[in-house]
């Protein structure tokens, strides 16, 4: 009745080694895509997860920077509040400044150029004047676009600038000096990152490059 | 069945965990790890809580002393008028506490200690030097200064958040307040006390020295880290 040895015996037992050879290909495969796929995962969370390597000062502050209007350069007046949504650089500086202003906007400038069209979209760069006696919107409006188009200026009354330049950590004072141009005008040369939402999240020191600028930027943007 | 057992049991890593659980540890190990740096807190740091005002004043010896001048160093401030007896003195006691607290820990970054008269009428120059001669104060780490009393308003009220107020009798009212102010010129901590603990001062001053001390390499991602994941003491 029973047939042990049967012609498709050998078949039978053929069949089976093969289909698990098959499977142990099939499992390898399958666990060297699940591998990369999870390193290239864990890769992107270290990364997403890396503390940051700034170049300026980072503040977690818990509270807004206090808002302020002043005149700007296109000859209406403007709050910080306005510009929500957008990255803020604040820079105090005036026009007839011989060294350190021109300096300092020209990074910003490098600054717009490395952050790229796109990301330059999202990118305010104001100038407060601390001379606003001579900082007319005039001369705020023929002298920033030397720099860059975007560039806005600010200005107002001497009584109006101190106060929102001192809660910002800036003092200046006018002296008179030898300049060509009259009386100089000392002044903190930092320039204050104040973040989409309305926070002051950053300083960088005078001297710190466009590039600088634009690789913190690009980490506090993404 | 030999091969149905076989294809059920999990593939093993080195006769340990099965595989798919590695992958899901090495998965977790950069959110364990961030979890554990928040909890354990293997390094702390003190906030940076928000710029410290800008401001140009005269001190004790008639000099001008601007916010700029005190960058790169660590600064104590304090708001005070040298009319009143007793919460003057305290004051004053307060900043010695510090600077004795600070002279004992030894820091490696220079601490300069400023009190802001918010009475420039009376605490003029002369005065403020006279008081700190009085007081027993040096003159090369203190600064007792003073300007135009809208600055001032400015500086110690908006910018500091310290409260003060001259009342109808031209006496004044004030709450007792001591600030630490880095190099950068970031607001570190707040003491809202008569008498800071001199205990809290030197350890204030150590996790900034430290920070300091670490600010280059991988060093400073650490310290970087420990802001990101807000390791600040009590």
């Amino acid at each position: 009745m029973t047939a042990p040895n049967t012609p498709t015996e050998p078949t039978v037992t053929a069949t089976p080694e093969a289909a698990r050879q098959t499977s142990i290909y099939s499992r390898i495969l399958w666990i060297s895509v699940g591998a990369i796929l999870v390193l290239a995962l864990a890769a992107l969370l270290a990364w997403r997860l890396r503390p940051p390597e700034l170049h300026g000062v980072l503040i977690q502050s818990p509270q807004e920077a206090a808002d302020f209007t002043l005149m700007t350069s296109t000859g209406e007046p403007m709050s910080l509040s306005d510009f929500r949504g957008k990255f803020v650089l604040l820079y105090f500086g005036y026009t007839f400044c011989p060294d350190v202003c021109p300096t300092t906007l020209n990074d910003l400038k490098g600054m717009m150029e490395a952050l790229g069209p796109k990301r330059a979209e999202d990118v305010q760069v104001i100038m407060v004047s601390v001379d606003p006696e001579r900082d007319t919107v005039e001369q705020l409006s023929t002298y920033l676009p030397y720099f860059h188009p975007s560039f806005l200026g600010m200005t107002g009354k001497v009584e109006d600038i101190q106060p929102v330049a001192s809660r910002l950590g800036i003092f200046f004072e006018r002296h008179e000096g030898t300049s060509a141009a009259g009386y100089l005008v000392d002044h903190t040369a930092v320039v204050i990152l104040v973040d989409d939402e309305g926070y002051v999240r950053m300083i960088f020191p005078y001297g710190t490059s466009g590039e600088d600028m634009a690789a913190d930027l690009t980490y506090l943007m993404r | 069945m030999g091969l149905s057992t076989h294809a059920q049991k999990p593939t093993r890593f080195g006769g340990g965990l099965p595989l798919s659980k590695y992958w899901l540890l090495l998965l977790a190990l950069p959110v364990l790890g961030a979890l554990a740096f928040a909890i354990f807190q293997p390094i702390q740091v003190l906030p940076r809580i928000s710029l410290a005002p800008g401001f140009s004043f005269t001190d004790q010896h008639g000099a001008r002393l601007t916010s700029d001048d005190l960058r790169g160093k660590l600064v104590y401030y304090t708001f005070m008028h040298t009319g009143c007896d007793a919460n003057c003195a305290q004051t004053v006691q307060g900043l010695k506490v510090i600077q004795q607290a600070v002279d004992e820990a030894g820091s490696s970054v220079p601490v300069e200690f400023v009190a802001i008269s918010f009475d420039p009428q009376r605490d003029t120059a002369e005065r403020l030097r006279h008081f700190a001669t009085e007081q027993g104060l040096d003159g090369e780490h203190w600064h007792l200064v003073t300007g135009d009393p809208v600055q001032l308003k400015n500086v110690i009220g908006a910018g500091f958040g310290a409260y003060y107020e001259q009342t109808d009798d031209g006496a004044f009212r004030f709450d007792p307040m001591y600030v630490l102010v880095d190099g950068w010129g970031i607001q570190r901590a707040f003491y809202r006390t008569p008498m800071p603990d001199p205990v809290r001062i030197v350890r204030d001053i150590n996790f900034i020295t430290k920070e300091l001390e670490n600010s280059e390499g991988l060093n400073r991602l650490a310290y970087e880290a420990a802001h990101l994941f807000l390791c600040y003491p009590d």
